[in-house]
């Protein structure tokens, strides 16, 4: 891509960037100052979002409400944890959300990765300033790269993450063969993983 | 380290990342992601649509305001998120998988199902809800041919084995569909310890694999 281009894109969605930005700085002032009014911002934002993510996923209202409320309870006691060069703020509340809602359903916890283990040669190499650079941009990019999937495309990357449906459940759903809601899965990622690698250049 | 040479599939890091798998199946994802970076690069891109998806959805209403939270923080105790102690650290065993066991390797209960095959049974869930269990496969072993219903993950924690894609070494993961035929065999001087992970039976395509399919409950 070249440079006018690249320019272009991101100057794509002046507005969005401006809002993951302020999002961005609500965070860090949580977790730097416990920031009241970055709280009230941030809360203002998204809170509701969270709500419709767990409704979509079938919950009951009252249930949503509840799991809501300690979900942003939890961004305000460890938004010291977030680190803005790793994450959008987005996907930082995405994981906090999605791992207490399986908690909540599952009875216990969601099994994550832990890096923090001396009896295994890991490599948990941290990405070069290049990378971190990417990083920042990542979510713009991304949003860019999704705005350009094809509507069959993102159709299943939504009901995956907002039905919170297998891919078996997604096919019935849509009355296809499960082997076409896996390639369009593989094909979402695929072009969007190469239009961040081309936005990197 | 060893560099992997068998990866995760974006299908299988975009359920993870959705959190739409069963414990079992987090479980050898998070061994895999321990060890490779790149799968964990992969993971953190589906984590990051996921987010952008969030700020997609239409608000609903909440009750509660932000200044309810602040006071609820007051009055409402630490949740505690933080993942219970380790029993005991397990050389070459990633902590996701050396939480589930009573003791090392050699001193499991294992039980054995063929000659130079035994097994250990991690998971309590029906067997038509798939199996969670780690194989144990002495040198030369093959398994029957067999295909799965829906996914079947095998990670690999020591020694070797190849089939029909190639060689899987210690941290590799097998991640296979269920159009996918296969016939594991060890080529390893030591057993071949794996954890698999499947959310339906395995199904074995000859008359011998159907006869042991009872006993080996995978």
């Amino acid at each position: 891509m070249d440079a006018q281009l690249l320019q272009t894109a991101k100057s794509l969605d002046p507005a969005a960037q401006a809002l993951t930005q302020r999002m961005r700085d609500n965070l860090v002032a949580i977790g730097k100052h416990r920031d009241e009014n970055a709280f009230q911002d941030f809360y203002a934002h998204f809170s509701g979002r969270i709500k419709s993510f767990l409704m979509g996923k079938g919950m009951q209202e009252s249930v949503a409400e509840e799991l809501s409320q300690e979900i942003m309870l939890i961004v305000w006691r460890r938004a010291e944890s977030y680190d803005p060069d790793k994450a959008a703020p987005s996907t930082w509340l995405f994981t906090i959300a999605r791992n207490r809602r399986t908690d909540y359903l599952r009875g216990n916890s969601r099994i994550e990765v832990e890096l923090d283990d001396e009896m295994l040669e890991v490599d948990s190499s941290e990405p070069t300033q290049d990378e971190q650079v990417g990083l920042s941009q990542q979510a713009q990019v991304l949003e860019m790269a999704m705005n350009k999937l094809p509507q069959e495309q993102r159709q299943v990357l939504h009901l995956s993450y907002f039905r919170g449906q297998s891919h078996g459940a997604i096919a019935k759903w849509l009355d296809l063969p499960i082997g076409t809601v896996k390639s369009r899965i593989r094909l979402a990622m695929q072009s969007i993983r190469s239009e961040i690698k081309s936005e990197e250049i | 380290m060893n560099t992997l040479s068998h990866h995760l599939t974006d299908e299988t890091l975009q359920d993870y990342s959705a959190g739409v798998l069963n414990a079992p199946m987090e479980t050898l994802i998070a061994c895999h992601l321990t060890l490779c970076p790149s799968c964990r690069q992969r993971s953190q891109l589906a984590d990051a649509i996921g987010g952008l998806s969030l700020g997609d959805e239409d608000a609903v209403a909440m009750k509660a305001s932000a200044s309810d939270i602040l006071s609820l923080d007051k009055t409402t105790a630490q949740i505690d998120t933080t993942p219970p102690p380790i029993e005991m650290q397990l050389q070459g065993v990633p902590k996701p998988l050396a939480r589930l066991l009573p003791g090392p390797m050699t001193e499991l209960p294992w039980k054995s199902f063929g000659p130079g095959m035994k097994q250990f049974n991690l998971g309590s869930q029906p067997r038509k809800e798939g199996a969670f269990k780690l194989l144990s496969l002495d040198p030369g072993s093959r398994m029957s041919k067999h295909t799965h219903q829906h996914r079947e993950l095998t990670f690999i924690v020591s020694g070797s084995y190849s089939d029909e894609l190639g060689q899987f070494k210690a941290g590799d993961i097998a991640d296979l569909s269920a159009d996918h035929h296969h016939r594991p065999h060890v080529d390893s001087d030591v057993p071949c310890i794996s954890l698999i992970a499947t959310d339906a039976p395995v199904i074995f395509d000859g008359l011998f694999g159907k006869m042991v399919q009872p006993f080996v409950g995978i």
